[in-house]
């Protein structure tokens, strides 16, 4: 009776697995870094990813599947790969969405390319993440090559019209920390530079945790440099400008590419008062104008509701807008082979200014969003405003001599 | 000239920041031998709850100094009476792997309760953040106070110990702890005494520095490699060698940032370090042979 009784619901819950794994949700791997030193962002990032699928559920899911995000906490290299294997091969995800740490996404990636799973980066900027010739993985964002691009624009477009000077009279000054971040975007700062033809006096690597920079600033002083260009992280984003007024050295203008720049708390710390017209390169942020970034207001809403907080930094924005843009290819995909996947990614024509973030969407051969711009802020009053491209812009780029 | 007189004052007052933690380090390396790789996370530890009393209660740093002092003797002494002392008899290695060890723990620990974000204290009445101006020279007052304090502290602990009995069992301690113990010194308490001084120390940099740097969980890292170049230029235990060593350092830090590349001042201090070990291990002002 009772052994009957036992393998008549067997069957029944195997039938019902079985039929469970027939309708089964869309999963997607979410590779963050939950914990650890970059949490805070990795987190940040995720959030975009996270309103990105909720809206997509909301509106019907991918083929009227509902997706599930699976979230998997990586804080370095080796547990990236740990994670991604297990994203792939126990939890048979659809696709991965990642990773805000370059790092994470050079890892992460081998282990998908080979498996066949499609990987879209929503926020890592090395650029040879897309130029190793793999077919599955997908980028979004802006690259640091772009960045590097942005605050040449930045000298040629702004800084330049507003001094009221030819843009080759100015005396730029590269400074950047010498790990391969800032050595990347330094090296395509000077190429950008030689290009235009600006003049280019001073290029001086220091390392991100020196605790002191007035050498370097005298050697800046010394150069009488015009525009300092800096890409760095927060703390040598604070000393250089503390150490700046120590010295009694004003530049023109001081343009700054994405982390130590962009955060509010850096601009805490070193006194809206002394960022005061500084000049910023990075992902959209929210002071932006709704016509050049159609959907951001309701972006800031629902992500304002959903987590009963203002956005920490425009992470979220950048990958609630890749996550979008993929979730669609998935949609319009003939399958959710990897294949049709890639071919539905390559076929994304969305023109520039049409998304949340301002960015554009068409897929180059090798994964790379070829309508990724960075967008160029300056801080005025406490906020960070964006200035340009014009249509997004919602202030004009000012400069004061700085105190 | 006028640039490299100013080169020079940057790198004293850089020096006077790095002499108030140096010497922290020289102490506890000097008299309790074991190198403490905790150092820096004391240091941050200072800094958050300079950090804290001052978002809280309103403190200026620099007010805060006593209560954090306070507090990080405490921690140094309970490093050493819990961590330490039962590992005294354990080889070297051992120890160095447990303040590794209390060095990683309080780190992530910092990144669990505050985060990753950089803090920075409020100072409305800009006392330590101004500028004073001497002719063509320029330097930033919260460098100059420090700087100034730094000689103080060396001072008051050359005092305490040549002049004070507690003083004179802690060097004797030093020199021999064998002969200390048959002479009737506590031999352990001294060790929990030293270890508390050392961490005291920074207790006295963090309010110093606050005004200057800001607090996140890894800016104890930023201090303490240089630290350890300086404690071992100036010579084990010596505390006016560790004064010395940190002018030195602060003037090659400067000078080669400036005249070399700002990302090499490193390497031209490690090489220093490097010439110390080989041509005269005891460090400058070293005790030499003799001492344990």
């Amino acid at each position: 009776m009772s052994h009957r009784y036992w393998s008549k619901s067997c069957l029944a819950a195997l039938l019902l697995s079985a039929s469970l794994g027939a309708h089964a949700d869309v999963k997607i791997g979410a590779l963050f870094p939950f914990s650890g030193g970059l949490a805070l962002l990795g987190d940040e990032s995720y959030r975009g990813a996270e309103i990105a699928v909720a809206e997509r559920n909301a509106a019907g899911g991918v083929k009227g599947e509902p997706v599930t995000l699976i979230k998997a906490d990586a804080v370095d290299a080796g547990q990236a790969v740990g994670t991604a294997r297990r994203l792939v091969s126990n939890d048979n995800v659809t696709a991965v969405f990642g990773s805000y740490s370059s790092a994470l996404s050079f890892a992460a990636t081998q282990v998908t390319e080979l498996a066949g799973v499609p990987y879209f980066e929503l926020g890592a900027v090395s650029d040879p993440i897309t130029d190793r010739g793999m077919k599955y993985v997908f980028r979004s964002n802006p690259t640091a090559k772009t960045f590097a691009k942005g605050t040449i624009t930045a000298i040629t477009d702004i800084i330049a019209p507003a001094l009221k000077v030819d843009a080759k009279q100015l005396k730029i000054a590269i400074i950047h920390e010498d790990a391969l971040y800032g050595t990347t975007i330094a090296g395509f700062q000077k190429q950008f530079a030689a290009e235009q033809g600006l003049n280019i006096v001073e290029v001086l690597p220091y390392s991100a945790k020196a605790v002191d920079l007035s050498s370097l600033i005298l050697r800046l002083k010394g150069a009488q440099a015009d525009v300092v260009l800096q890409t760095s992280y927060q703390n040598d984003t604070t000393l250089f400008f503390r150490q700046l007024r120590e010295a009694g050295f004003a530049p023109k203008a001081v343009v700054g590419a994405g982390g130590g720049y962009s955060m509010q708390d850096t601009a805490q710390a070193v006194g809206a008062k002394n960022i005061d017209g500084v000049l910023d390169v990075d992902f959209p942020q929210f002071q932006t104008n709704e016509a050049g970034a159609p959907g951001i207001q309701a972006f800031a809403d629902a992500y304002r509701k959903k987590y009963g907080m203002e956005p920490r930094s425009g992470h979220s924005l950048i990958n609630y807008v890749g996550a979008k843009l993929f979730l669609e290819a998935m949609d319009q995909a003939k399958s959710l082979s990897a294949d049709d996947i890639r071919a539905a990614v390559l076929k994304i024509d969305v023109p520039v200014g049409q998304t949340a973030a301002g960015i554009g969407a068409q897929f180059a051969e090798n994964g790379q969003n070829q309508r990724a711009e960075t967008t160029i802020m300056q801080w005025q009053d406490g906020k960070l405003m964006t200035v340009y491209p014009a249509s997004a812009a919602v202030a004009k780029a000012r400069f004061n001599p700085q105190p | 000239m006028e640039i490299f007189l100013q080169l020079v004052l940057n790198g004293l007052l850089l020096g006077g920041t790095l002499a108030i933690i140096s010497i922290g380090l020289t102490l506890i390396f000097g008299i309790v031998r074991v190198v403490n790789f905790a150092h820096g996370e004391f240091l941050m530890i200072g800094l958050y709850a300079v950090y804290l009393l001052n978002h809280h209660l309103g403190l200026h740093p620099y007010a805060a100094i006593l209560p954090v002092v306070l507090l990080l003797f405490a921690c140094g002494a309970a490093m050493q009476r819990f961590v330490i002392q039962p590992l005294l008899n354990s080889p070297g290695h051992i120890q160095i792997f447990a303040t590794v060890g209390v060095s990683i723990a309080l780190m992530n620990g910092a990144l669990l309760v505050f985060g990753a974000d950089v803090l920075t204290v409020a100072n409305p009445s800009g006392l330590g953040t101004g500028n004073i101006s001497v002719g063509f020279l320029r330097a930033g007052t919260g460098q100059v106070l420090t700087f100034m304090v730094s000689l103080l502290l060396v001072a008051g602990l050359h005092w305490f110990l040549q002049s004070t009995f507690l003083g004179r069992a802690v060097r004797a301690t030093a020199q021999n702890r064998n002969a200390a113990q048959l002479m009737g010194v506590n031999v352990k308490n001294i060790y929990v005494f030293a270890f508390g001084l050392g961490c005291a120390c920074l207790g006295l940099a963090a309010g110093m520095i606050a005004p200057q740097y800001p607090v996140f969980p890894t800016v104890g890292s930023f201090f303490v490699l240089t630290a350890f170049v300086i404690v071992v230029l100036g010579g084990l235990g010596s505390v006016s060698g560790a004064l010395l060593g940190s002018m030195l350092i602060g003037i090659v830090d400067s000078l080669a940032g400036f005249y070399i590349a700002p990302d090499l001042k490193e390497v031209v201090y490690f090489l220093i370090f490097l010439a110390i070990l080989i041509f005269r291990p005891t460090g400058l002002l070293g005790a030499g042979r003799g001492s344990e």
